[in-house]
């Protein structure tokens, strides 16, 4: 287990590495995130009666829009500079550069939705800090860097790869993003469901762990090349 | 219940219309393929000649 | 110079079966349309219209068949990338994107036809029920599979990076599914009825739609092998082409 943990973390530490010399991916997908708040606030005229009904999918379309942006640019640093041949030259297995990867997907975004919580619950004016809500966030973000890790090494190497990402990403996502705007709204609503958050929570892990277990393996062919 | 929005009676160009598109697209369908299929095969026989040709009045052999 | 002729002689023996599978190919369009045209009597002559939608009814013998070809399809789509992983023989590519491209056509006209005999129904042209909701997430899925095969950089990319597609999509529809299905019960947003379009079928109407199901599934089958032996074909040509550089590599070294 220690010999699989250890490259798996050398590889997110040298994401986290890279991400505090460059600060590509934090800054700018936080910046995009707030700018699509701002403007769904016009498209749906937001006002008190209506956010218990609209904040939660405007927060799931901006945390969703901002992981997409996260999630190109994983890939594209290796890319670009021809460090993904270095890096599977090394010997570290498929294996422990998916998850690492992951990891520092997983955590770039969780720091970028930590920021966005509380803008957003000063502008909509709802609990940010409650544990459903945190509980959900974890998990659909899991969700959400587990298929974008693969697919990002997928479109990375396509023609047209700003546009592949997302077309590749959304539709397999839509179960994770059903499932975290209904367990989200009976976060921020009045009417607490827990019968039905409780059975969203389980679907979206079922997500997780069915794509824990396929995307690594899938992860292993696409690198073949 | 189904509430009826038409009478049965003056459903009926829904019904043209469904059907139409529908073979409208596998007409359509079926000829791009075809058409597609038929160029390819125009340019395997013609590349095949070509080598053919090409194979005879090179190869010295032949010649001698 | 040898390796070209030999290339030669599996070329014509496979052109000569080919063209034996030619006639086959021709005697199934032949099928397909005899047995389409028997259905479109079943269709609009024998079968009985339906008491409460009345005529319009008659476009469920079409769009029903259509769904299950279509998810018949995304399976063969499926199996054929799982084959196609494990072994990395074109033909199994071969089989997995021909079949994605006939499930996104056969999705399509579900998703035409199906508002069309909605809206008369319903009043309305589009419902996010579970089962109109998933066919869309799944057509999107598969034309992302496409779009996925036209823009990789090289031909055995396209196949690997689909081939990974068609396994991770096809794995996510139940969930889709489930989400979808648990998100319409949470919020009853059909305005008008609930109940289903097929209604209750009667014995004649039975027959009717599986007759149409036995058509469709013949004509499924020659689109089928016709968009195969399309990409055979394409794959002739480009060893020919291999075969045609090998010449002229042979005679520059002389």
């Amino acid at each position: 287990m220690k010999e699989f943990l250890r490259p798996v973390f050398l590889v997110t530490w040298k994401d986290i590495l890279l991400e505090l010399r460059s600060r590509e991916v934090v800054i700018a997908s936080m910046v995009f995130a707030v700018m699509v708040v701002v403007i769904f606030n016009f498209a749906l005229n937001v006002t008190p009666e209506t956010v218990d009904i609209l904040a939660p999918g405007i927060l799931w379309v901006a945390f969703a829009f901002a992981g997409v942006l996260a999630m190109s640019r994983a890939f594209v640093i290796e890319k670009d500079q021809g460090s993904l041949e270095g890096l599977l030259l090394c010997p570290v297995s498929r294996d422990s550069l998916y998850f690492g990867k992951m990891l520092a997907l997983f955590l770039f975004m969780t720091v970028v939705e930590a920021v966005l919580l509380p803008i957003f619950a000063v502008l909509f004016d709802f609990s940010a800090f409650s544990f459903t809500l945190i509980g959900v966030i974890l998990l659909a973000t899991l969700g959400f860097a587990t298929v974008g890790t693969l697919f990002s090494s997928i479109a990375v190497n396509t023609r047209s790869r700003e546009i592949m990402l997302p077309v590749l990403f959304f539709p397999v996502i839509t179960p994770v993003i059903i499932g975290a705007v209904e367990t989200s709204t009976g976060a921020i609503g009045s009417s607490v469901n827990v019968i039905g958050v409780g059975r969203w929570l389980q679907l979206i892990a079922v997500f997780d762990a069915v794509f824990l277990v396929l995307c690594p393996w899938a992860f292993g062919l696409v690198m073949e090349e | 219940m189904i509430a009826l929005i038409t009478t049965p009676a003056n459903n009926i160009p829904y019904l043209f219309a469904a059907y139409a598109v529908t073979w409208a697209i596998f007409f359509g369908y079926v000829f791009f393929t075809s058409r597609r299929q038929h160029e390819l095969e125009q340019e395997v026989r013609l590349l095949r000649d070509t080598l053919e040709r090409g194979r005879i009045s090179e190869d010295p052999d032949a010649s001698n | 110079m040898g390796s070209v002729q030999t290339d030669q002689v599996t070329m014509t023996s496979s052109t000569a079966s080919r063209s034996y599978l030619g006639s086959a190919k021709s005697v199934l369009l032949l099928a397909a349309g005899a047995f389409m045209l028997a259905n479109m009597y079943l269709i609009f002559m024998w079968a009985p219209t339906e008491a409460v939608m009345g005529h319009v009814q008659r476009i469920m013998y079409i769009h029903v068949p259509m769904a299950w070809l279509a998810f018949l399809a995304f399976f063969i789509v499926f199996v054929g990338s799982i084959m196609y992983l494990w072994k990395r023989e074109s033909r199994w590519d071969m089989l997995a994107s021909s079949a994605a491209e006939l499930g996104v056509v056969f999705t399509s006209l579900v998703l035409i036809t199906g508002p069309i005999w909605g809206k008369p129904i319903w009043g309305i042209w589009w419902t996010w029920d579970a089962r109109l909701t998933t066919t869309l997430v799944l057509w999107l899925i598969y034309v992302s599979y496409l779009m996925l095969r036209a823009y990789s950089s090289n031909r055995s990319q396209g196949a690997l990076y689909s081939a990974v597609l068609g396994v991770i999509g096809f794995v996510d529809v139940p969930i889709v599914y489930f989400a979808v299905n648990w998100w319409r019960t949470q919020h009853q947003r059909l305005v008008i009825g609930t109940g289903s379009l097929e209604g209750s079928l009667n014995a004649d109407m039975r027959t009717t739609l599986y007759f149409s199901l036995l058509a469709f599934t013949i004509l499924f089958s020659f689109l089928l092998w016709q968009k195969i032996s399309m990409k055979r074909t394409e794959e002739d040509l480009r060893s020919i082409r291999y075969s045609k550089e090998l010449t002229r590599g042979a005679r520059i070294e002389r």
